[in-house]
């Protein structure tokens, strides 16, 4: 039998298909051209699956299985968002499921830090976490030490089991917060009440789209569709961006906007739709609160010379803006995440959120301020909710804030953190300031990490512990921007001895009690697909108009009425109107109008902005170390306009050492007019064989908003100051 | 006049997300290093102000394909319907048609040491489906059709593409609108 290296890759996790099959068969997907005998004795099936990473588009994906194998992995056309295609990500999946660097077992290193792995077995893993957990709980009579650092690397409903080994042992530290979105959420819970946005399918209906800092050419492909439809319809789309990202390429109208003043935009552009008369009176009395006062503060602070100083965007182009916005309508503005990672972000979404509200956008089919949207998220957590150990020393469990991790958790007393338990997170990697982090993991007795494969953080780890991919482990998950619901089958079994982390839960209960009973609440045992079931209540189940949890398994579900957010005009604010003032604004120590809020400034030694934005082959650290994505890209750059590049004689392709008071990191230039050019750009990701991090310079500066919603105020990630120099 | 089965690239649609280039590996099952659909940008000042627009290339199904003419043991077949297909099974791994071909369509497989290059999907065609590029452009930005049927609203060339008379290359291309920087 002649297998080629892939083939025997991917064969080798059929266990038992292949055997009495032929070598052609079993070559058949390898063979170029060849015709194939006897394809009918092979058993070929297609799953439901869905893509479970940080992202809007959470894709409804079929995957066909030809004797266990995974063979191809395409889009479900059921779901009419992501209609049947999956993004350049979704479509790496076959090589993340049967990477050779998937780790296989789970492994103990001799040496933080070291590279010194050895094998263990599952067995002695559980055991050597149990006993440190055990240990902990003895030395310090509490197992608030343990630190769970936990997000977004799967949200499939069942992963929440990762919180649910953490409550089932006692009350434990966790880290708190979300890194990317808070302060626009908070600002959205100030004026709205809560994050709520339209249907996205219904983005066609605009005839006006302001895309204002989100880049869905690379983030958000699907959207893209209802864009041009949009288009197609006769609507014009305009972005408005510090950076002509690959979304502008597609505009009509691009604005390039300086970084972190898109308040004094909006504030502008109401400034003139309120000395213009072009604001829509009723509506605002019937739906609001406190316009006179937002009306006010327009006319006593607000003038377009001012915006226009701010912004650098000309007092013709703001009016202009501010005219077509205010005049055709519907009128949709997309407010994406990036413009909220700034110490004045979360004023800047009320800004635009205000600007929608006083043209009368709020409630339109087709119009809007729109975010996000958490409405579709009602599960019971089933797999999450479990009561503390009888006996268990305190009374909740402790937080840290997760956008300050490395600070917090070195900072922490009475008692200290000892030990750490990260899932689904990347923190040596992703986290601000990564000096710091590593001397956090560093000062830690244990850390036992759960991931699929050996990055940054599973290096500075003691035990590490193989998870299962999306294809391995039944769940079911939605989407926080579209409504679509979808299962996730188990299809194909999982690889090596990986384990879903409800089962690594589990096994560790067992373990936890054989050692001392009593100490672990989580079950021991129990059928996966049965626990998607335990997910659904009735108030979901009516949501998406279902009957029973099972009809899922015909195909993905929409929730129903969510086509135009704020249509019936009951907001979740206290006043239950849209509050232009808002008292509990004003209890978070934010003044109670979305007033402009200074933006940070560069300095003499760091003159330059340096913006990290998501990168298009990746989310995160996620897909851009596969080799397959590799072959599309294989090393980042800096992004530099010429100009300033030619200040610090820099030509294409020098590496540049692009640094500020607390790290560096080096990277071939991109020479491009694309950007600013007192701005530069790199994009954040993770590259298996380089040692590439932008977080070297990024502190860990709160953003304004997010304690509200979140419990801790977002990261402002793009008010980082560098300077350069050729290397 | 026989049919000329090809690839129109839509550039006005293209977000250059690389969903198609990947969506053919995954299908494909092609080896890491190799890649029968590519994602170019097009050079940022081509239509005088900077922007980011793309497009997105695999074989050209050639009515005179320079791969077919190179090749010594007759790997290559311009099937009726126009496709360039490259029979594995007669390829020894000379790699004259690599250096042939003027848009770098055949790739080298050093494991299999064998070229290979898209062939239009044509079993997923002769099954009623699209190409797996196709079926995976989230704009649909990229499709199939007798080019012999398109007239002079699509282009043959984008900036970048090298000299389309060479080998009658049968791509077509809808050209990018561009973006008005205020």
């Amino acid at each position: 039998m002649k297998l080629k290296r892939r083939t025997f890759l991917k064969g080798a996790a059929a266990t038992g298909a292949l055997v009495g099959l032929g070598a052609t068969q079993t070559e058949f997907p390898f063979q170029g051209l060849m015709k194939v005998d006897g394809s009918d004795q092979t058993t070929k099936k297609v799953f439901q699956n869905a893509c479970p990473r940080n992202c809007y588009d959470t894709c409804s994906m079929l995957t066909t299985v030809e004797d266990g194998v995974i063979q191809f992995v395409e889009g479900n056309p059921q779901n009419t968002y992501t209609n049947g295609t999956i993004c350049v990500k979704g479509n790496v999946y076959p090589r993340t499921v049967y990477s050779p660097d998937r780790i296989k077992y789970p492994m103990r290193q001799k040496g933080r830090g070291s590279g010194n792995w050895e094998r263990i077995s599952w067995d002695e893993a559980y055991t050597e976490i149990a006993e440190n957990i055990l240990k902990i709980k003895k030395e310090y009579g509490s197992t608030l030490p343990i630190c769970l650092n936990k997000y977004s690397g799967n949200f499939e409903i069942m992963h929440y089991g990762i919180e649910g080994t953490m409550s089932s042992i006692g009350y434990t530290t966790r880290a708190t917060g979300t890194p990317c979105w808070p302060a626009g959420i908070d600002a959205q819970t100030f004026d709205f009440g809560t994050i709520l946005n339209s249907d996205p399918e219904k983005m066609q209906k605009s005839k006006y789209i302001i895309l204002w800092g989100v880049n869905p050419a690379w983030t958000a492909v699907h959207s893209m569709n209802f864009i041009e439809a949009a288009k197609a319809n006769g609507a014009k789309v305009v972005v408005i961006d510090p950076i002509l990202t690959n979304t502008a390429g597609k505009a009509h109208d691009f604005i390039q906007i300086k970084s972190s003043t898109d308040g004094a935009l909006a504030l502008g552009m109401a400034k003139y739709i309120l000395d213009n008369g072009l604001f829509d009176q009723q509506w605002l009395e019937k739906n609001s609160k406190g316009y006179r006062e937002f009306f006010g503060y327009l006319d006593n602070n607000i003038t377009l010379e001012w915006a226009a100083e701010k912004t650098g965007v000309s007092v013709d182009v703001i009016e202009n803006l501010a005219r077509e916005y205010a005049t055709t309508k519907p009128a949709n503005i997309w407010i994406g995440y990036g413009m909220q990672r700034h110490t004045n972000g979360g004023q800047n979404v009320r800004a635009i959120d205000a600007l929608a509200a006083i043209t009368g956008n709020v409630g339109l089919e087709g119009g809007g301020a729109n975010y996000a949207q958490l409405d579709s998220w009602g599960f019971n957590y089933h797999a999450m909710i479990h009561p503390p150990p009888e006996g268990s020393e305190g009374e909740a469990n402790r937080p840290v804030n997760m956008n300050n991790f490395a600070a917090d958790v070195l900072a922490a007393e009475d008692p200290p953190i000892k030990m750490m338990w990260i899932a689904g997170r990347n923190p040596v990697q992703q986290d601000p300031e990564t000096t710091l982090i590593k001397k956090a993991f560093h000062a830690m007795d244990f850390v036992v990490t759960a991931d699929l494969f050996m990055n940054k953080t599973v290096e500075l780890s003691d035990i590490v512990l193989p998870v299962t991919t999306p294809f391995e482990t039944p769940g079911v998950n939605v989407s926080y921007w579209h409504y679509w619901m979808t299962l996730n089958e188990q299809a194909i079994k999982p690889l090596h001895e990986s384990k879903s982390d409800v089962e690594i839960a589990m096994g560790l209960s067992e373990k936890m009690n054989e050692l001392e009973p009593g100490s672990c609440t989580y079950p021991t045992s129990g059928d996966l697909n049965e626990w998607v079931g335990k997910e659904f209540n009735e108030t979901i189940l009516e949501q998406f108009g279902m009957n029973t949890w099972e009809e899922i398994k015909d195909g993905p579900v929409k929730m129903k009425n969510m086509e135009v957010a704020w249509k019936d005009g009951k907001f979740r604010t206290p006043s239950e109107k849209y509050e232009f003032y808002s008292e509990e604004a004003e209890q978070f120590g934010h003044h109670p109008l979305p007033v402009y809020v200074e933006e940070m400034k560069s300095t003499e030694d760091h003159p330059y902005r340096c913006i990290t934005p998501h990168w298009k082959l990746s989310i995160h650290s996620q897909f851009q170390d596969l080799d397959w994505m590799e072959a599309i890209n294989d090393k980042p750059y800096v992004e530099i306009h010429p100009e300033l590049a030619a200040r610090h004689h820099i030509k294409a392709d020098d590496l540049v050492k692009v640094y500020n008071e607390i790290g560096y990191v080096t990277v071939p230039a991109k020479l491009t007019r694309t950007v600013q050019v007192e701005e530069v750009v790199i994009y954040e990701t993770w590259y298996k064989n380089l040692n590439y991090n932008v977080n070297y310079t990024v502190k860990a500066i709160p953003a304004d908003m997010g304690e509200k919603a979140t419990g801790m105020p977002g990261i402002a990630f793009h008010d980082n100051f560098v300077n350069l120099e050729k290397v | 006049m026989g049919r000329k089965m090809g690839f129109v690239v839509d550039s006005n649609r293209c977000i250059g997300c690389h969903s198609c280039s990947m969506a053919c590996k995954n299908y494909n099952q092609l080896n890491p290093d190799i890649t029968w659909r590519t994602v170019y940008d097009i050079k940022e000042d081509t239509y005088g102000q900077p922007t980011r627009i793309t497009m997105s290339l695999a074989c050209n199904h050639c009515d005179i394909p320079a791969c077919k003419e190179a090749c010594p043991t007759n790997a290559y077949e311009k099937r009726e319907d126009g496709i360039v297909i490259h029979h594995e099974e007669r390829c020894i791994g000379c790699g004259m048609c690599v250096y042939a071909c003027p848009y770098n369509v055949p790739q080298f497989d050093k494991e299999k040491k064998k070229v290979g290059k898209c062939h239009l999907c044509y079993e997923r065609l002769d099954n009623g489906q699209s190409p797996a590029c196709v079926s995976s452009c989230p704009t649909q930005a990229i499709y199939h059709i007798d080019t012999t049927s398109l007239g002079d609203e699509f282009a043959k060339s984008l900036p970048g593409f090298p000299d389309p008379e060479i080998t009658k290359s049968t791509t077509r291309f809808i050209k990018p609108s561009i973006v008005r920087k205020l």
